[in-house]
This record gives C-alpha cells, sequence and structure tokens, in this order.
C-alpha cells in the first residue's frame, strides 16, 4: 500500500499489460491483511483511519428487553467482533472463509437513548431537536443499538454484517442499515481528505492529534456518534456553476483552498473583503457558519457517501451518511448544526432525511464485553 | 431544389436556433434592475441610505448589501432589510463627501451567486467637513438633515462574477439567427426569381 501510495505521489503510471508478471505491490495481500486491535479502553472505529465501507447498522431492542438480555446480547456481539476484527470467523460462523481478511475491519457499538431506557439507566444522549431544514423519515432515523462495521472491503463488511445481525436476531430487530463508501486503499495517500458526492474535499476541518483528543474523548474513554442521512440534491447542484458551488461551499473546489488562501489546509480568513468591499467568504458559504477554531468546540467528521439505484428517470438517490464523534453532543455538535439550519446556502442542495444520536462506550479488555460497566451492577 | 426544401429547410433552421438559444437557466440567474442612488449618481444630499431592486425576489439569509469609502472603508450601515426584490440599508451616520462604492451579492433562485458593484459621488455644497481642532456639536446639522436620494433609474451595473459565458452564449445565438436569417431570406428569394 505504501509503495503504491508513493507510485501514485511520483506520479508515476502502473501499467500492467496481460501476460506481464504482477509488480509485488499487487499480489500483496496488506490491504485484506491488515488489523485494528479491537480490545482497549477506548472503542476502534472513532479515531482510526476511516476504511473505504461502512454498514450502519441500528437495532430496534425487542420489548421487554433489560439488563439481563443486553449483557447476553453484547457478550455475544463482543465475542463475535472480537473475532471478525482479528480475521478469524465468529463461533457458529456459517461462512467461515469469508472470515479470514479482515481488511482493517473495525465495528463500533453505539447505545441510542432506548438501550438506556431498557437497562433503566439515564441516557447520557439525546435525540437531536428538530431543524427547520429536516425532512426526517423513520426508516432512517432513531435505533437503541448502532453497530458501525468498518472494513477497506465491502465482502468483509457484508459478512461482518450478517453474522452480526444473525446473533442479534433474538434480542432486536433491524431498524435500519445506511452502506456507504470512501476511496478505496491505495488511491491516494494515506490522510487525503476524502471527497464526497459533490466532488467536495470533506473533513478537511477535522480535528487532528491533541485536538482530536480533546475534541472527540471523554475522560472515561467513551466519546458520542450523530449519525443524519443528508440526501445531495445533485440535479440542481449540476446546474450551478464552479464558482457558484465555490460560494456555496467557502472552498475552492479542485484545492479545497479557502476562497482566502491557496492550499486546502489554509486557514480562511473570513475579514478578508474583495476590491469592492464584499466579504471573500461569503457569511452565507457553509464554511464561514460551520468553522469552529477552539478544538473544544469542534467536531469529528467521519462520513460515507452512499450511492442507491436512481429513479426511473435517471435521477440520482445519492449523498452522506454524515457522522461525527464529539465528546459533547449539547456542546460541539448542536451550535454548528443551530448555525447551518439557520443560514448556510448550501441548504439549498441538501435535504437531512434521517437522524440518530447514540453514546459510544468505552472499550473492553480482552475477556471483556462492550457496555460492562455500565450494565454488570 | 423542389418546393418542400424550403419549408424544410425553414423548420431545420427554427430547430437550430432553439439549440443556440441559451438554457433555461442563463434566463433565472438574478440581477440588479434599479438603484437609488443609481450607478455613478453625483448627489448634492446625502442619502439615508442604499435601496437595490432585483428582477428576482431575494432571500433575506442570502443578500449581502455593502457600501465603502473611497480607502475602501467599510460605512456602518444596518443590515438589509428585504422587501420582495428589493434589498435596502440605511448608513447609521451621515456621509461625507466622497466616492462611494455598493457592493451586493444575492444568491438566485436556481442557487446561482450573483456579485456587482457600482460608485455614486456625493457632493454636498454645505457639508462642513469636522475638523479635530474645532470640533462643534453642531458642526454637520446641514448635512445630517438628510433628504432621499436623487431618483432612482435603472443602472447598468458590472455583475463582478456574473457568468459571462451566457451572456457570450446570447451572442453567439444572436448572431447564429441572423445569419441563418440572412441564408433563408436569401435561399427564399432566389427560388421565387427562378
Amino acid at each position: 500500500m505504501a509503495g503504491l501510495g508513493a507510485a501514485a505521489a511520483g506520479g508515476a503510471a502502473l501499467v500492467v499489460r496481460p501476460g506481464d508478471p504482477l509488480p509485488a505491490s499487487f499480489t500483496s495481500l496488506g490491504t485484506g491483511e491488515a488489523t485494528i486491535g479491537f480490545h482497549g479502553p477506548r472503542q476502534a472505529g472513532v479515531t482510526t483511519e476511516p476504511p473505504a465501507h461502512a454498514a450502519f447498522v441500528a437495532l430496534t431492542l425487542n420489548r421487554g428487553s433489560d439488563r439481563d438480555t443486553l449483557r447476553r446480547m453484547l457478550r455475544l456481539l463482543t465475542d463475535d467482533v472480537a473475532r471478525l476484527t482479528r480475521g478469524e470467523p465468529a463461533l457458529g460462523d456459517t461462512d467461515a472463509q469469508l472470515a479470514v481478511l479482515p481488511a482493517a475491519l473495525t465495528v463500533t457499538f453505539g447505545f441510542g437513548p432506548g438501550l438506556y431506557q431498557a437497562a433503566g439507566l439515564t441516557s447520557p444522549v439525546a435525540d437531536l431537536p428538530g431543524f427547520s431544514i429536516d425532512r426526517l423519515q423513520d426508516r432512517w432515523s432513531g435505533g437503541d443499538l448502532l453497530l458501525q462495521i468498518c472494513a477497506d472491503d465491502a465482502l468483509t463488511v457484508t459478512h461482518t454484517q450478517r453474522m452480526l445481525i444473525k446473533d442479534a436476531r433474538p434480542f432486536a430487530a433491524v431498524r435500519w442499515v445506511q452502506r456507504g463508501f470512501r476511496r478505496s486503499p491505495g488511491v491516494h495517500a494515506a490522510g487525503f481528505t476524502q471527497r464526497n458526492v459533490f466532488g467536495q474535499l470533506d473533513g478537511t476541518a477535522n480535528p487532528k492529534d491533541a485536538a482530536m483528543e480533546t475534541a472527540v474523548w471523554a475522560p472515561d474513554g467513551s466519546t458520542t456518534l450523530v449519525v443524519r442521512r443528508i440526501r445531495t440534491e445533485i440535479e440542481t447542484w449540476d446546474l450551478l456553476s464552479v464558482a457558484d458551488k465555490e460560494a456555496a461551499v467557502g472552498r475552492r473546489m479542485d484545492s479545497g483552498a479557502p476562497l482566502t488562501g491557496t492550499a486546502e489546509h489554509d486557514e480562511p480568513d473570513f475579514t478578508a473583503v474583495d476590491d469592492t468591499g464584499l466579504p471573500v467568504m461569503p457569511d452565507f458559504a457553509h464554511v464561514t457558519r460551520a468553522h469552529m477554531t477552539d478544538p473544544r468546540f469542534k467536531i469529528l467528521r467521519r462520513p460515507y457517501n452512499y450511492d442507491e439505484a436512481p429513479d426511473s428517470a435517471g435521477r440520482p438517490d445519492s449523498g452522506l451518511i454524515f457522522a461525527s464523534y464529539q465528546a459533547d453532543i449539547a456542546r460541539q455538535y448542536l451550535p454548528i448544526q443551530r448555525r447551518l439550519a439557520e443560514k448556510d446556502l448550501l441548504n439549498e442542495w441538501t435535504t437531512p432525511i434521517g437522524s440518530a444520536v447514540f453514546a459510544i462506550p468505552p472499550g473492553c479488555s480482552e475477556g471483556g464485553w462492550i457496555g460492562e460497566r455500565f450494565l454488570d451492577s | 431544389m423542389d418546393r418542400r426544401a424550403v419549408p424544410r429547410l425553414l423548420i431545420a433552421l427554427a430547430a437550430m436556433v432553439a439549440v443556440l438559444l441559451p438554457g433555461a437557466p442563463a434566463f433565472a440567474h438574478n440581477a440588479l434592475t434599479e438603484a437609488t442612488p443609481a450607478k455613478n449618481a453625483e448627489l448634492k444630499k446625502a442619502p439615508d441610505g442604499v435601496t437595490l431592486k432585483f428582477l428576482q425576489k431575494l432571500n433575506p439569509d442570502y443578500t449581502v448589501i455593502s457600501v465603502s469609502d473611497a480607502d475602501k472603508q467599510k460605512v456602518a450601515t444596518s443590515d438589509p432589510e428585504i422587501d420582495g426584490a428589493t434589498g435596502s440599508v440605511t448608513f447609521d451616520e451621515p456621509l461625507a463627501n466622497g466616492v462611494y462604492t455598493v457592493a451586493y451579492q444575492v444568491v438566485s433562485t436556481d442557487g446561482h451567486t450573483v456579485k456587482g458593484s457600482y460608485k455614486f459621488t456625493l457632493d454636498d455644497p454645505s457639508y462642513v467637513a469636522p475638523t479635530s481642532a474645532a470640533p462643534s456639536p453642531a458642526a454637520p446639522s446641514p448635512a445630517a438633515t438628510v433628504s432621499r436620494a436623487a431618483p432612482a433609474a435603472v443602472v447598468d451595473a458590472e455583475p463582478a462574477s456574473d457568468s459571462g459565458s451566457s451572456s457570450a452564449l446570447g451572442w453567439i445565438a444572436g448572431i447564429a439567427v441572423l445569419v441563418f436569417a440572412g441564408l433563408a431570406g436569401f435561399l427564399f428569394i432566389r427560388r421565387r426569381k427562378a
């Protein structure tokens, strides 16, 4: 993978003709065999580099669920995940050969308000308030338990999703599943900001390193997740010129640089005005509205694109599975979302159609299970 | 050429003209139609504010009207007040004599961002520039009794970032129409003579 990244960065084209021996980087199973440790004080799949494929699986607990059923379910699912993320089949895996290439598989457990209610506990998260821009559908909203399954291979995600749903079935029903994708490994250098289906670089303002620690993690190793399904109105977006798109976003479409800068990570200058006195970063541009400089108020965006079948007229059904991690939804996510709902030109081409919130409990050590700190008392 | 060729030719020309005309989005863009003070106006009395009238209804969230002086310093104004297709700002303080730039940024109903600007000059003969040497509380009184500015006039504003491509397309289509109309007329006349 590193070899491919270097080759791509150097601009050298790899052309393989039929019959030629494959270059070593093509035959290496580096991507497929990669693993990300599951055990630890914090769950994986949050600040780890997002792999190419994801399934967000939201479950509704059976009526009458209590701590006892939750314990049994979470013990079982934790055991499955511990094995699958190592590249081993889950117990009773009916297609064990599909488990051997984990491809950086992570499964992150999220607890919705309903799970805490079933356990007789106060939920640390609450459903988001309604926003004027929302057009929420039940089929993409809510959920008692979330499994965020991420891997660099779609078949690995599919197999993991199948195993986990099979084992969750005695305890819960599937509420919704959202499948998403990002760029595949080896397509560009690691750490590159992904592009969304609108062609925008997406995630430039994410906190990094120490700022990410502050923004994402609570001292106990927990965090929170907001999942929003945001439909992109591609038909009308396509009518815009590049300059129109840039005015709506506040960034250049090619480089991702703010309209006041030249490189992607240049800090936008919201005070800059042009020759005629107009702000260079329009006051209604997405970046102007969403921008936060203090890391305590930033969120970690970890979104995935979605692209379902177009309708019979060829109109796309595409958008973003917006996923943001933050230590505190009320302190970090809500102020940003309120500002965006109030005024953001990009809203003209984006429609939130699903919304869900989850607490991400701390991780567990080997032999433990996710949620044990809350439910084992 | 047989007799049916001419109508056929005309149908083909009509189809070509239809294809060459700019598409709907070009007409859906918003544009400034009227401004007070008008473009390049030379005012003798300080205006209370600026009123800009556009082709399309304005969205208050996406309407920016800014006024700056010759030193490119922003003049303090109210937030834009929107009434249908008209946006206006009022000045916090009476203007001093000088050249001012009015700039606007609005968003068309199709999402296209339209920017433009123009200048006007204030040259109030009764205006007394405040002097730091002898600050008199009554000094700006003549200028303070401001009246409504010059009557509205249709302005030929310069859209700064409006798409030049759509107007270029319009020209191309226009020239194409003339060329084809001429050709059709020529053929038609030749046919009748024959």
